[in-house]
């Protein structure tokens, strides 16, 4: 006990009650640790695999981002040439990223909300797999050319994945907590709503691109 | 091996380094675990977040501090999150049980210190039942308790004066026991 002055200290009979009342069991050193290191392994495994994953996606992400440039330079030029602004090739992610940060910041609002409720809806599940997929084309884009952006882009790649990995019922509340963790620790949603463009505003990334 | 060097061995990702660190230090975490949840799975589980999150965050450990005392605020923040997840979820369940507890400790014919005790110390506001039994069950000083809670240490004395008054006002038919 402590050597603190203690004035009103209880009767020592209950302090030994109290010290009976909860009293742990020696701690379970070995089986602790193994589930620790195990928990390290997948969070590993997961960053891993996204390193891998992101290599794959190299290709398909120029083919879907030309094709899409190549969509919007067609529109514009059905346009009077005089509207067209000499940045016209750019608009064309800022559209596409824009409509990715305003999903991505809508899911993971509501899941960080919903996760510290111990709740988890499949469809979060679901719907991160396709934003992660997104988020892929976005790092091999040109788009990921911002430091900013690139940096915001691999959180959400991690934070995604983790989601996307995430058994069903029951859900995992301690894996849900390291989620939030990272959101929090990253600062992932107040950056993420920095750079989505305000509701009503005009498609632009503010500062981001 | 000082845990200085420990520490920077674990840094550089040394599984040795991190295991005996989690070696020295598992024991305490796990008690405190353990005496504020009383449950073993999640005297398990916080445990693990602890440390998880420890090993995470060791670069930003820079050693002004004890090792220690760096850990259980940590600890302590998981151990008080999980255990409000814990309730929210068995909110309803929790109420039913208590109810049944109520009515039994009703049809006790002698009462009895310990179980009067346990009753108490749970109905304890989550603020001055974490100080009670770091303080009075675990020894912690008032200094750790305010280093982990993130107050200071005279609010944990405060604290601790609260719960103790709370616990003989719940049991003062016991209060002939009391220290003079």
């Amino acid at each position: 006990m402590t050597a603190e002055q203690d004035d009103d200290r209880l009767p020592d009979s209950w302090l030994a009650a109290a010290r009976e009342h909860h009293r742990p069991p020696p701690a379970p050193r070995a089986e602790m640790w193994d589930a620790i290191a195990a928990r390290r392994e997948r969070r590993k495994a997961t960053r891993r695999n996204l390193r891998r994953l992101r290599w794959g996606l190299a290709l398909a992400a120029t083919l879907v981002l030309g094709i899409g440039i190549g969509r919007m330079g067609w529109l514009a030029g059905a346009r009077p040439a005089a509207a067209m602004g000499p940045a016209a090739p750019g608009t064309a992610y800022r559209v596409v990223a824009a409509q990715y940060l305003v999903r991505t910041e809508a899911l993971l609002t509501d899941f960080h909300a919903a996760s510290r409720g111990g709740r988890l809806d499949p469809q979060f599940v679901g719907a991160a797999r396709d934003l992660l997929t997104t988020t892929r084309l976005m790092l091999d884009s040109p788009a990921a050319d911002d430091p900013r952006l690139a940096a915001l882009l691999q959180d959400l790649e991690l934070v995604l994945a983790q989601i996307a990995q995430l058994p069903g019922e029951p859900a995992r509340q301690d894996e849900m907590d390291l989620i939030n963790q990272d959101l929090t620790q990253r600062s992932v949603l107040s950056r993420l709503r920095a750079a989505t463009p305000a509701a009503g505003a005009p498609a632009r990334i503010q500062g981001a691109l | 091996m000082d845990e200085a060097d420990l520490i920077a061995r674990a840094r550089a990702g040394e599984p040795a380094a991190e295991r005996a660190l989690y070696e020295a230090h598992v024991d305490r975490v796990y008690r405190l675990a353990y005496r504020m949840t009383g449950d073993d799975d999640l005297a398990r589980d916080f445990t693990q977040d602890t440390f998880i999150r420890a090993f995470e965050r060791l670069h930003e450990f820079r050693g002004e501090a004890q090792f220690s005392t760096w850990l259980h605020p940590i600890a302590v923040t998981v151990a008080l999150n999980g255990l409000r997840k814990v309730k929210r979820l068995r909110g309803r369940e929790a109420d039913l049980d208590e109810g049944l507890e109520v009515a039994g400790m009703a049809r006790a014919a002698e009462p009895d210190l310990k179980r009067r005790l346990a009753t108490a110390i749970d109905a304890l506001p989550e603020g001055y039942r974490t100080v009670f039994v770091m303080h009075d069950v675990e020894g912690y000083t008032h200094e750790e308790i305010g280093a982990a809670l993130g107050v200071e240490s005279g609010t944990s004395k405060a604290q601790l004066s609260r719960a103790r008054a709370r616990l003989r006002e719940a049991l003062a038919d016991f209060a002939e026991e009391r220290v003079p």
